[in-house]
């Protein structure tokens, strides 16, 4: 008894000493993404195409690099977590997202666009007494912290002359906002397009920017942890050449409605997410490119947030943006001249 | 009606109204399904010339009629029926909303000494504990957050050694019943608005609950990091981690909100409460109370700062206590009850990071003592006794668990991230510094395995060194902690 209790800890050291393999190419690639309302592990869009079809399972399985793809109910900040942490590669993740995490000194590289002109909605509970949006001054506001949704909603309050400091936020995820704004936990939430308590008449939808482009979102995007892109640049240029391969198809008007009937997985509903999206552009909407355009909104952004207090810095945009990926692949696919400039 | 069968109900309600929203002579969309071949998956080279693939098949398009989507409702309505029924039959209810949550301990353990008589305790199995706690809301504040919060927690030690009784040649065993003693149970009530992250928090707390001092004290049963206390913080020591009675007011300042992470990260914590002094589950035997206090100072920094994690704390404690005599705590002077001072101050320093960290923490004690057992109070002679301990442990982590977003996800599965923890903690006890000689250093090495996600597996090997009574011991434990 005595003589083995004493050999424990020196089992335990050695297997605590496992450690990962050192190699030129990971055993595993990692995805954050942004969860939904509905806790489906899906997503819509040119991601929620790739990842119907295992796209990127498929690219990589001749090297026997398996894919891991992470949904967060914490949205955006989540994913940013999850890659300063080391836990995941790539992120997918809305404007504001990128620009508080780089603010905030996270080490990536935006290097693909994807999904701009994402529309926020202000839903009030009838009780609230709120009929325009300068009643939502003082009022309770759900809202997912961080998200673009946050900067739609800074946008449209901006618009009528109030400022957060004007209101009461309250930092919910999408499905808690659901629920506070059905037991009039709060008196409004700003939210996407889905609204399950409007469509069950409970509350009502105030506003939406569907026609006010300039309270739209800005192309997400795709982002790369530096140390991973720096190690696997192969890698990554062939991650990227998946998602302009679903932003391809994404952004033919022929399958609109294929999107809208893969979007249903993630339990959103359909009439509100055509509605959502029926005026847009979707080659426009999923240009993957890295325009002037593109850096031009990320500098409103960040001055804007600055402005706000959302963010406490600013950051050099050239740290940001890395066009190298997506031009080659654009190149070697053809397609260089399919998305406008 | 409780909040499972609202539920239940809601979203019957749902599977009712789900049709409506799609409902329409000619329905846009028949099934939510896409069939790879249905989709145009472009290939390695993609052809910016080809056509979208826009082939529907004429099923696709063909609407289901007024009565077969009557249909679909009357089967919903009947398994809504159906629902209810069994809800109202079988569904536990509670008055307002009830948390049920419990941890329970299954180990093994091993102890090899020296210098000392064999224990009675050999190798085995053995079940250590069992706590049950219930937790919810009394009432919520939509308009700021000025919650009223409940937790009550039971719990029994499993460990239950058998009293012998010798009669003559033979003997008699009698086993006393485990039973269920109060752990927590207060009532919190926030004081300030809590809605904003952004804003400081503050709540009074009342009821028996974990005094505010300290690091190690303070962590309640499923958050201490090694399988047993640190000595000063146990029974052996000033049992600073026992429970008391009283009322405490704790909240914080400055709070430093990081959006880009969800993290919010107050610059000063503070706690400062009354208690009976007396221990869990006993009434007050003096007139005097107990105060405790405690502040600490988190970095006011953003995620990705390196200094993420790092905190200095300080605690401070004093009351009354019954008059002992100096090396026996449990033989009383006559008539010094509550009437020998009691206190109690250290200092902290933790960094909870990932991958390394550390937790360090000095406490020391000061009790009033009399110096013979012979005297009573009005006669009685004293001495202030001073007992110090310290303990460091330093832990280095690799896995998901302790990353706060990373367990929140959406999956199919009961996925939930593994984390492994090795750590070393060296403990020190000295009960009179007085006196040389009679400290003890506990030496721990050891592991923790998250594996699930109320489940862990713990590995400990200590070595422990008691200079007064001259006992080594090696101990070995492997402990379940699981709860539900």
């Amino acid at each position: 008894m005595k003589h083995w209790i004493k050999l424990l800890p020196i089992v335990s050291l050695l297997f605590m000493s496992v450690s990962a393999q050192a190699s030129d190419k990971p055993s595993v690639i990692r995805f954050g993404l942004v969860g939904n309302a509905y806790g489906k592990p899906y997503t819509s869009g040119p991601l929620g195409y790739v990842n119907e079809y295992g796209l990127l399972e498929k690219e990589f399985a001749k090297d026997g690099i398996k894919i891991e793809l992470s949904y967060f109910t914490g949205a955006g900040p989540a994913v940013n977590e999850a890659i300063a942490s080391g836990l995941d590669d790539f992120g997918s993740v809305g404007d504001l997202v990128v620009v508080v995490g780089k603010s905030g000194g996270l080490k990536v590289k935006y290097i693909l666009a994807s999904g701009g002109g994402s529309n926020t909605y202000i839903q009030v509970n009838p009780a609230s007494g709120i009929k325009t949006l300068k009643d939502l001054k003082g009022k309770r506001i759900g809202v997912n912290k961080g998200t673009y949704i946050h900067l739609g909603l800074d946008r449209i309050l901006d618009g009528v002359g109030l400022k957060e400091k004007d209101v009461k936020l309250v930092n919910l995820n999408a499905g808690d906002a659901n629920n506070a704004l059905a037991t009039n936990g709060v008196d409004a939430i700003a939210s996407s397009a889905d609204r399950p308590v409007v469509d069950q008449g409970i509350a009502k939808l105030l506003y939406d920017t569907r026609k006010a482009p300039q309270y739209q979102s800005s192309p997400g995007g795709l982002l790369v942890s530096e140390s991973f892109a720096k190690k696997y640049p192969e890698i990554t240029k062939r991650v990227v050449k998946v998602f302009i391969k679903g932003q391809y198809w994404a952004s033919q008007e022929q399958n609109r409605e294929k999107q809208l009937i893969l979007g249903l997985k993630t339990g959103s509903s359909y009439k509100n997410s055509k509605d959502d999206i029926a005026d847009q552009d979707l080659k426009k909407k999923y240009n993957p490119q890295i325009t002037a355009s593109v850096e031009k909104k990320y500098l409103e952004i960040e001055d804007f947030a600055l402005a706000h207090g959302i963010i406490r810095r600013k950051f050099n945009l050239d740290t940001l943006f890395d066009k190298s990926y997506s031009e080659a692949v654009l190149k070697e696919l053809g397609l260089q001249n399919y998305w406008e400039k | 009606m409780s909040k499972i069968k609202l539920t239940m109900l809601v979203l019957g309600g749902l599977l009712i109204g789900i049709p409506n929203l799609y409902a329409a002579p000619t329905p846009e969309v028949e099934s939510p399904e896409v069939t790879a071949p249905e989709v145009a998956a472009p290939g390695d080279a993609v052809d910016p010339e080809a056509p979208a693939n826009t082939a529907s098949t004429k099923e696709d398009e063909t609407p289901i009629t007024r009565s077969e989507l009557q249909g679909v409702r009357s089967e919903i309505a009947v398994l809504n029926d159906q629902l209810t029924r069994q809800l109202t039959r079988t569904i536990a209810n509670t008055n307002r909303a009830l948390l049920i949550g419990g941890t329970l301990q299954n180990r093994y353990s091993a102890t090899t000494w020296q210098n000392t008589t064999p224990y009675n305790l050999t190798p085995g199995f053995s079940f250590n504990s069992a706590i049950l706690s219930l937790s919810g809301n009394l009432k919520k504040d939509y308009e700021e957050g000025k919650n009223i919060d409940y937790a009550v927690g039971l719990s029994a030690a499993g460990n239950v050694n058998p009293t012998k009784t010798t009669t003559g040649s033979t003997y008699t065993t009698s086993i006393a019943a485990a039973t269920f003693q109060p752990t927590d149970a207060y009532i919190k009530y926030s004081i300030l608005p809590s809605l904003s992250i952004d804003q400081p928090y503050l709540y009074i707390q009342l009821g028996q609950q974990k005094r505010p001092f300290g690091v190690e004290p303070q962590a309640t049963e499923d958050k201490q990091p090694a399988i047993n206390l640190a000595t000063f913080s146990g029974p052996t020591g000033l049992n600073l981690s026992a429970r008391d009675i009283g009322v405490q007011l704790k909240g914080d300042l400055l709070p430093v909100v990081d959006l880009g992470y969800n993290l919010r990260t107050p610059t000063i914590e503070y706690a400062l409460g009354v208690f009976n002094g007396t221990g869990p589950n006993q009434l007050e035997n003096n007139s005097g109370k107990d105060f405790a206090a405690r502040v600490n100072f988190n970095a006011p920094v953003e995620y990705n700062s390196d200094f993420r994690g790092l905190t200095i704390g300080s605690s401070f404690s004093t009351g009354k206590q019954d008059l002992a005599v100096i090396g026996n705590p449990t033989q009383f002077i006559s008539g010094g009850i509550g009437k020998a001072s009691k206190v109690r101050y250290g200092g902290d320093i933790s960094y909870v990071a990932s991958p390394i960290g550390f937790t360090a923490e000095y406490v020391v004690g000061r009790d009033e003592q009399a110096l013979s057992a012979s005297n009573s109070y009005a006669t009685a002679v004293t001495t202030t006794t001073q007992s110090s301990g310290y303990t460091l442990t330093l832990f280095y982590e690799w896995g998901e668990q302790f990353q706060k977003d990373y367990r929140s996800q959406s999956r199919s599965d009961d996925w939930w991230p593994k984390t492994y923890q090795p750590f070393l903690r060296f403990d020190h006890w000295d009960p009179n510094t007085a006196v040389a000689g009679n400290d003890t250093t506990v030496l721990t090495a050891g592991f923790n395995f998250f594996f699930a996600q109320t489940t862990k597996l713990q590995m400990n090997y200590t070595v422990s060194d008691n200079k007064l009574t001259k006992v080594k011991e090696n101990d070995f434990i492997l402990q379940f902690q699981y709860g539900f």
